[in-house]
């Protein structure tokens, strides 16, 4: 299939994320201006204006009435969908690396980075009523890290927990009622990029800058199945209908000009779900894949680039046609 | 006789008149498509036409999408047209997916393109010229002999007839030195596909061919790797051929000798080893 590319952002793509139902595909990047698309045909319904700086990650509540992004500005912004309107800002005190909000959208978390004299710190806040006084309210709760930062974050089941990924590779398991730690595991080396959770919730994939990519149960942290790669994997997405993982990464831009002339680093990588063993690859972008994600039905998928575009692609039939075979040798 | 009162401006000068001025663009929707034709002028100022096409689809979906899609644009898309704005949403060239059967791909090290071009093992590039030893000529210690002469002229010989190429200081390309050579099979010419080893074509086939009966024709012979039928752009109908890839050579040369000349669908099929691009 010919792929759509969205040419809505003219600095590196941070996060891609899809509503839902998926007809709506949210990107954000290295410049101050969300996007949201129609995932079907690619048009763009609008921009949200109003950051003064990068925005690093976004999420999208389960009726699709609000968008929240976070950003280098030490700002936590609430949208209006339908008009696009910036109806509430958070300030924190540094930059917001990740925002999530609840699977019920009551609750949102959002974490900030260690830098100008300031803590990383994870906050949980009231969404219930979204407008200015939200700026005014005390978050719920909040809690110091005192390690290294949180660079990834996911929410646990039926909203009781949430699990940070660490840039020294650690996963962290919150209870939400204390505030205290259930698990933590060290099964990275390495910064954890993202975390995306399957459709149903119970495990969770992890991309890490250690080349690989896990897949956690998410209620107790066992570690289920490796997916090794030999460059740094940015995003990886669990196909919804499907026992297919999608990975994402590439070279530092650092690294481009020093390490091997062959092509190809770039790519999507399809690695099957319980073999862990790849089985296709998909080229298209220029850069390193930053996002990635599967629509909710699993017939496309969309990536987002160091390069600056959303890539959306369509699966052929030979895509679905494809087994494996469980015989050779 | 009164002359006429407008005089006619000459052709030369509408001509100039006309460079300014570009067409209007226009929107045509018929049938299912909406075409839409635009002018402008490209980097060496020429005009350029620019006509898209796009298939306008009706689908059935739940209520809060539908909803959604009455929303109005915002933002820096504020003041777009409906429909996809071609400075935001591009259709790029087709991608498809590469399976990947082997696993040597995998397993091969990261840096194999490199290797070639590193020095070869023996790092001397000077030689003897007449012992062939690594050393300079002038500190030959079989210099003045005349025994020695003629043996080395021996080695010599058997030097060119081993190969002349590695003993030469001769510029040889990266990818036919010995850790070219070393990587798999050797170098296929550039823009020949792996893949294409056990791929047919086949020709002649009905206009109503769709790729199901393709697959139904051809997967008797064996697994398959990739099915592509040649279909026209706007009707969807078949061009008349189709590439399929087997993921084994046998197995397409079985379905050549078998299809090739089989009547389908009131045509004989042509079927042939599907030839590599030619540019």
């Amino acid at each position: 299939m010919k792929p759509l590319m969205l040419q809505g952002h003219e600095r590196a793509i941070t996060q891609i994320k899809y509503n839902r139902e998926g007809d709506l595909l949210f990107s954000v990047a290295k410049d101050s201006k969300p996007n949201v698309w129609w995932s079907l045909n690619g048009e763009r319904l609008g921009t949200f204006n109003g950051h003064g700086g990068v925005v690093w990650c976004l999420d999208v509540d389960w009726q699709t009435i609000n968008l929240i992004t976070g950003g280098g500005d030490s700002s936590c912004r609430l949208w209006d969908l339908e008009t696009g309107k910036n109806i509430a800002t958070i300030k924190s005190n540094s930059s917001v690396r990740t925002v999530n909000f609840s699977f019920s959208a009551y609750q949102a978390a959002y974490t900030t980075d260690k830098a100008m004299g300031h803590p990383c710190e994870v906050f949980i806040v009231d969404t219930r009523t979204v407008d200015e006084s939200i700026s005014g309210q005390a978050p719920i709760l909040k809690w110091e890290i005192t390690d290294s930062k949180v660079t990834s974050m996911v929410w646990g089941n039926l909203d009781e927990t949430i699990i940070t990924g660490h840039e020294a590779g650690d996963i962290i398991q919150w209870d939400l009622r204390t505030g205290k730690k259930i698990h933590s595991i060290k099964e990275h080396t390495h910064q954890i990029n993202d975390m995306q959770l399957s459709r149903d919730g119970t495990m969770f994939i992890t991309a890490s800058k250690d080349q690989t990519a896990k897949l956690f149960d998410t209620s107790s942290l066992e570690l289920l199945k490796e997916y090794k790669t030999e460059r740094p994997v940015n995003s990886a997405a669990l196909s919804p209908i499907l026992d297919h993982v999608v990975l994402g990464g590439g070279q530092d831009a650092m690294d481009v000009t020093t390490t091997s002339t062959r092509q190809g680093k770039f790519d999507a990588r399809f690695f099957h779900l319980v073999f862990e063993e790849e089985f296709g690859r998909v080229k298209g972008h220029f850069g390193p894949i930053n996002s990635l994600a599967f629509h909710p039905d699993g017939k496309s998928y969309a990536s987002g680039g160091e390069d600056g575009y959303v890539r959306v692609q369509s699966f052929d039939q030979s895509y679905f046609d494809y087994t494996f075979d469980y015989n050779r040798e | 006789m009164p002359v006429a009162d407008e005089i006619q401006s000459s052709w030369a000068d509408e001509v100039e008149i006309d460079q300014g001025a570009l067409p209007p663009p226009s929107e045509v929707v018929e049938n299912g498509l909406k075409i839409v034709t635009e002018y402008k002028y490209d980097n060496d100022n020429k005009k350029v036409k620019i006509v898209r096409t796009y298939k306008i689809e009706k689908r059935v979906v739940s209520k809060s999408i539908a909803k959604r899609k009455t929303w109005s644009k915002f933002g820096d898309s504020a003041s777009d047209k409906p429909g996809p704005n071609p400075a935001t949403t591009m259709v790029s060239e087709d991608v498809f997916m590469q399976f990947i059967t082997s696993k040597e791909e995998s397993t091969r090290p990261d840096d194999g393109e490199l290797d070639g071009l590193k020095p070869q093992a023996s790092s001397v590039i000077f030689k003897c010229r007449t012992c062939q030893g690594e050393h300079w000529t002038l500190s030959c210690p079989f210099k003045n002999t005349q025994l020695a002469q003629a043996k080395a002229s021996e080695a010599a010989k058997t030097a060119d007839a081993k190969g002349g190429a590695s003993s030469t200081n001769k510029y040889v390309a990266p990818f036919m030195r010995d850790g070219g050579a070393g990587r798999g099979m050797g170098r296929e010419p550039p823009g020949a596909r792996r893949d294409d080893i056990a791929a047919i074509r086949i020709s002649n086939l009905s206009n109503f061919a769709i790729e199901a009966d393709l697959e139904d024709l051809v997967k008797g012979f064996g697994p398959l790797q990739k099915l592509y039928l040649a279909k026209e752009k706007s009707t969807g109908q078949c061009k008349g051929f189709a590439y399929v890839h087997f993921k084994f050579k046998p197995d397409a040369a079985k379905a050549i000798q078998t299809l090739n000349g089989y009547g389908y669908d009131h045509l004989i099929l042509n079927v042939e080893w599907s030839k590599p691009p030619q540019n």
